[in-house]
């Protein structure tokens, strides 16, 4: 029986409610299917195989090489230990500052949509624009920071061209972006927290860091986990601001495994070796989310 | 209560964190050429003109990327729609196994990291000869946001009395006709709030645009004004420019919808 006549039937006729179900959850299968499910098992098929584009031959299977290949290529390793770096400096540091501006955002403010708003423009900013315009901050010339610095009396520093400097950039602009998202996350979390608990705490005589620390904090606990897990998964994918920034310079110090994915994959055309960096920046997600999740839900217990 | 001083701390800090990137860059687009080559840099445009508007539309295509971003979120926004409004209903009204590890499933299928995805996506794309198309951006852009979209129309259809579709069915609508005349009708706040989220998310994403979309005539605006830098110059006065023009659109929709914005995050976010 075609989709067509399925529709035509009255609520008596044939058609079930399973039936139904199953129409209504085909679109978004399909979607998954061929732009998530399909593709990972592609991944995880050309991650075996040596195919490059600029190679004459047909792709030939090499087991696990590109593997080994990538475990013992300098350039991974250095790419993982930014990625990780930019994760641990990046994640606590927009959690604090989400946690900051949402305290802040939920002081009884006279007119509460600049406040807001002030939120929501960095959220709706996209990532490449945030690294732009950072790096214009940082511009060793013309850059707001090393003028602020010059007025300091202190000597302007070339930020996007020494290595250590360009990663503190990149974790500027980073936590910048990022914390809107958690603040407005948690933000969310603070208004659910009934008024009546902050008066009890009041009654007894708790000064402000009491409340927080007693009150405020345990009852934010589950919107703090939820920023938690999707900054951590998004800083693992970090891309857009560090290519707008630096595009992964100096001499590749900035690269993230997304930028060496993309590098490697599209636009040197090696699809095979590429495909084993994308599992294992997937690999890496998976074991960084796992261990949160398992430590969450120990918590809960 | 804070006091009076503290307060005033506290609003700058929130406003500068939130207003500065953006202003700064309002004021560059104003500055000429030659003011913005001064050392010490001037904070406010000594002579303001918008020759640096003039320009970001004359030397590339800003007009068509701007196109493209708009049809590329549009079209993505409407596919998400469509099928969030089936699952969501499906998961919440109608009879069906396996709710839970369906739902579970589609939330954890779709958060799948675009990064790891993007080799088999060009791959997949160039097969189907959608490299450089709106295609090539609207079907991935569409699986980003349905998670989010299908649990902010789950909650909204929750919403809507049972009552209501049943005595419609009894006056002889079929289920279908009870969603897409009574249901969909009700949410349509939902609807909305779902529909801005995923247009905003699909405005920004960046890399799948650039692998995917990287042919001039094809770029969206982040890919568009990234690439107006040359080898080692960075044309500001023009990018300037270029990104105020980007961000209006987006900026315009926070202040519109900026309650339905925060509703629709919280709903996503916090149950997600």
């Amino acid at each position: 029986m075609s989709g067509r006549n399925l529709w035509k039937l009255k609520p008596s006729g044939d058609l079930s409610e399973h039936t139904l179900a199953f129409w209504l959850l085909l679109p978004a299968a399909l979607l998954l299917g061929l732009i998530v499910v399909y593709p990972v098992l592609k991944l995880l098929h050309d991650s075996l195989y040596s195919m490059s584009v600029f190679s004459a031959h047909a792709p030939q299977f090499i087991g696990l090489s590109n593997y080994a290949d990538a475990l013992s290529d300098p350039d991974v390793w250095r790419a993982i230990r930014f990625t990780l770096a930019l994760c641990l400096v990046t994640v606590p540091g927009a959690l604090l500052v989400g946690l900051g501006l949402a305290l802040l955002s939920n002081r009884p403010w006279k007119w509460r949509w600049p406040v807001r708003l002030a939120l929501l423009l960095p959220w709706a900013l996209p990532l490449a624009f945030s690294g732009m315009i950072f790096a214009w901050f940082f511009n060793t010339e013309y850059g707001v920071v090393n003028d602020l610095l010059r007025r300091a009396g202190m000597a302007p520093i070339s930020f996007l061209l020494i290595p250590q400097w360009g990663f503190f950039a990149i974790c500027v602009a980073t936590i910048w972006k990022s914390s809107s998202f958690v603040a407005l996350i948690l933000l969310a979390g603070l208004q659910t927290i009934p008024r009546s608990l902050y008066e009890a705490a009041e009654l007894e005589g708790a000064n402000a860091w009491q409340t927080f620390r007693h009150v405020t904090l345990p009852l934010l606990m589950p919107a703090l986990a939820v920023a938690l897990i999707f900054r951590t998964i998004s800083a693992l994918q970090s891309f857009d601001i560090p290519y707008a920034m630096t595009q992964g310079g100096p001499a590749r110090y900035t690269e993230t495994l997304s930028i060496l994915v993309n590098t490697t994959a599209i636009e040197y055309m090696d699809v095979g070796y590429g495909s084993a960096l994308a599992v294992l920046l997937f690999l890496l997600s998976m074991a960084v989310s796992s261990l949160y999740l398992r430590k969450l839900y120990r918590g809960a217990v | 209560m804070l006091k009076l001083p503290l307060r005033w701390i506290a609003a700058a800090l929130l406003l500068i964190n939130g207003f500065f990137p953006a202003l700064w860059i309002l004021l560059t687009s104003f500055k000429t050429e030659a003011e913005l080559a001064q050392t010490p840099i001037t904070w406010l445009p000594q002579h303001p003109s918008l020759d640096n508007y003039l320009l970001a539309f004359a030397e590339q295509p800003l007009l068509l990327f701007l196109a493209n971003s708009f049809a590329v979120a549009l079209l993505s926004t409407l596919l998400t729609l469509f099928a969030a409004t089936g699952a969501a209903y499906a998961l919440t009204r109608l009879q069906l196994r396996h709710r839970g590890l369906i739902l579970t499933s589609l939330i954890a299928v779709a958060m799948f990291p675009p990064a790891t995805l993007l080799v088999p996506l060009f791959e997949i794309m160039r097969g189907l000869g959608l490299i450089n198309t709106y295609g090539a951006l609207v079907l991935p852009y569409a699986v980003q946001s349905l998670p989010i979209c299908t649990l902010v129309l789950a909650s909204f259809f929750q919403q809507v009395p049972r009552d209501i579709e049943h005595a419609a069915m009894i006056d002889g609508c079929t289920r279908l006709q009870a969603l897409t005349r009574i249901v969909l009708p009700l949410a349509a706040p939902g609807v909305f709030t779902a529909g801005i989220l995923a247009f905003v998310n699909a405005w920004d994403e960046f890399l799948l645009a650039l692998a995917l979309n990287a042919a001039p005539g094809s770029r969206t605006l982040p890919v568009g004004i990234l690439l107006y830098q040359g080898e080692f110059s960075f044309p500001w006065p023009v990018i300037s420019a270029a990104l105020v023009v980007a961000i209006v659109p987006l900026a315009i929709i926070i202040v519109l919808f900026q309650e339905r914005v925060v509703s629709g995050l919280t709903a996503g976010g916090l149950k997600g």
